[in-house]
């Protein structure tokens, strides 16, 4: 059987490089290319490959974060970044043993690393991230659903509301369920977003109002909702601090 | 000398610190020499010559040592006056000094206990003369050691320029991210189009040349640009249509120097920070004026949203200033900065065609 090969890479002639030196393997296939993380994912979930050829530098979302997006996925593939030059990234890859191809890529040092190729683990990559491999936060927030996973751009979000075990995104196209958990996303998107309550997380972009009822408690409204988020005692201090109110 | 313009530039104060030991055989043996040459020019007939040099040296070593101890003592003060102030003030406390010890020597000659030792004749006899030429001497003297320490100072402040500069010079070379992917580009062409492949890499060979040149300290703007445009189209390779670079440059002088490498770097940061990251790339645009014995590049490119400043980026700048100053002194201007939503790097320095024209 055939290795399912996805190349992507921003950059043409570098995509060109990988096809003819892909070309030449006698068990790797290539399946497809894709210019950037998000025409990365759609493939992935379009023709699921086995193995994902990933540049690390990709303008929109980056190698990293589509790897971290994949890893999403019922089942992932394995994933081979590539670089022409990143020490940070390259010091990560070898610190959680991923596998990595520098570029101008050797033929023997391709056909090792697909022998090698596995899937990325969760807490590897967020090791990777840790260490500063892309970029400080991700561009997109990956749901899953039926058909793969859904990819809902950053600024979209209107806010998440933690349930029992999952976290609603609310966003301009609708509402999905994900595994991260508030205190995560709060971390990485600490400046957009403002905690309003122990259970939710606002983008401070699509913030509209903030009311006040006669009972003193306060609550949010948000451009593209009707609903109207309590704020919790503990967080209005903060809000109303921040917004200088 | 040019105080005024040099003052806001001359920090720290340009007079060696004479609280050091060093400092004071310094001023000992300045004041031996000028004891020296007022013993030689002096027709004495009542004295002779060694009587005459050491009755010099001993009044002008309490001049001396004293102004050490006083410009030692001062130090904070001066260090915080500009140039022009701080010199005047020097000059002031020296003479001041030079007043005092001199009618002191004086009033000393005219003591009971010299005139019964003996010892008048090595005292002056008139008193307005004595201290009327003791102040003149004094003044000139320390305006000559004042400008010596000036100049000494410019001095070792441009050697050391030149070598930090050179030291920015060595780290604002082609990045290493550049130089890898294009590596990757030539060795994906010379499969699929030898001949551009070919191209490039002759690209690649002019453009290191450039940054490894020794003489590229001046170079006209027309090689400049040549280098630059070389540069960009390595690029282009690279990132296809996603790159645009509008040159604006028909009015600049050609033959104007400039030192070299000025304007590369900043079109390697314009497509670094503000092409490469965007998926439908943009455009880097590059104007050049030329008016009243001034040129003027304007390098602008689109920015991220939320893109914070870079060190890479801070590093050229301040590269590219420091060459530019170190050719044409504060006569160069560069300014960078976030408008709206373009980033915008302004080089403005005078035109200049030859070299001779630049050092006077």
């Amino acid at each position: 059987m055939k290795l399912r090969t996805l190349i992507v890479d921003d950059e043409a002639p570098a995509r060109e490089r990988l096809k003819s030196l892909l070309a030449e393997l006698e068990n790797t296939q290539i399946v497809g290319e894709a210019m950037n993380g998000e025409q990365a994912l759609q493939l992935v979930v379009d023709l699921s490959p086995d193995v994902v050829l990933l540049d690390v530098r990709m303008p929109g979302m980056d190698g990293l974060e589509a790897a971290h997006h994949l890893s999403s996925l019922v089942e992932p593939p394995a994933v081979i970044f590539t670089t022409a030059y990143d020490e940070y990234a390259v010091n990560a890859f070898d610190a959680q043993a991923v596998g990595y191809l520098l570029k101008p890529i050797r033929k023997e040092k391709l056909v090792a690393a697909l022998q090698q190729a596995g899937r990325l683990t969760r807490p590897q990559l967020q090791k990777l991230t840790a260490a500063g491999a892309g970029t400080e936060h991700r561009t997109h927030i990956a749901a899953r659903h039926r058909e793969g996973i859904r990819l809902i751009p950053i600024e979209e979000i209107l806010f998440f509301l933690a349930q029992q075990k999952y976290t609603t995104v609310r966003h301009a196209k609708g509402e999905d369920l994900i595994e991260d958990s508030l205190r995560v996303l709060e971390e990485e998107l600490g400046s957009q977003f403002v905690r309003i309550h122990r259970n939710a997380l606002v983008n401070v972009r699509h913030l509209d109002a903030i009311d006040r009822n006669p009972e003193g408690q306060y609550t949010v409204r948000v451009r593209g909702s009707t609903d109207a988020l309590q704020v919790s005692r503990r967080m209005a201090g903060e809000l109303k601090e921040r917004f200088r109110i | 000398m040019n105080t005024e313009a040099s003052s806001s530039t001359l920090t720290p104060f340009y007079l060696p610190d004479f609280c050091t030991s060093r400092a004071a055989l310094g001023v000992v043996l300045i004041v031996e020499l000028t004891a020296l040459i007022l013993t030689l020019a002096h027709d004495s007939a009542a004295l002779s010559f060694w009587s005459d040099l050491a009755r010099s040296s001993v009044f002008l070593l309490w001049i001396g040592l004293a102004g050490a101890a006083l410009l030692c003592g001062a130090r904070d003060r001066l260090k915080k006056m500009p140039v022009a102030k701080g010199s005047t003030a020097v000059l002031a406390l020296i003479v001041g000094l030079v007043v005092i010890v001199s009618e002191g020597t004086f009033l000393a000659g005219r003591s009971e206990f010299i005139e019964s030792a003996g010892a008048g004749t090595l005292f002056p006899s008139d008193h307005w003369s004595f201290v009327g030429r003791n102040v003149g001497i004094s003044f000139v003297v320390t305006s000559l050691a004042l400008r010596y320490f000036y100049v000494t100072h410019q001095w070792r402040r441009n050697v050391e320029m030149q070598a930090r500069a050179r030291v920015h010079a060595l780290q604002a070379r082609i990045r290493p991210h550049f130089l890898f992917n294009s590596m990757n580009t030539i060795a994906s062409l010379t499969r699929t189009d030898p001949a551009r492949a070919e191209l490039a890499v002759q690209d690649l060979a002019d453009l290191f040349r450039a940054n490894l040149s020794e003489k590229r300290n001046t170079i006209t703007l027309e090689q400049e640009i040549e280098v630059a445009q070389i540069y960009q189209r390595i690029e282009h390779l690279r990132l296809g249509d996603r790159l645009r670079v509008i040159w604006n440059v028909a009015p600049l002088p050609k033959s104007a120097l400039v030192p070299g490498l000025m304007l590369q770097p900043l079109l390697e940061n314009a497509i670094y920070h503000g092409i490469e990251p965007r998926p439908n790339g943009g455009a880097v645009t590059v104007t050049g004026e030329s008016s009243g014995g001034l040129i003027t590049i304007v390098v602008r490119n689109p920015v991220q949203q939320c893109e914070s400043e870079h060190e890479g980026n801070h590093l050229a700048l301040a590269n590219i200033r420091e060459r530019l100053a170190l050719m044409y002194g504060e006569r160069a201007l560069v300014k960078a900065g976030r408008f709206d939503d373009e980033y915008i790097v302004t080089l403005r320095f005078p035109h200049v065609e030859s070299l001779a024209k630049l050092t006077a």
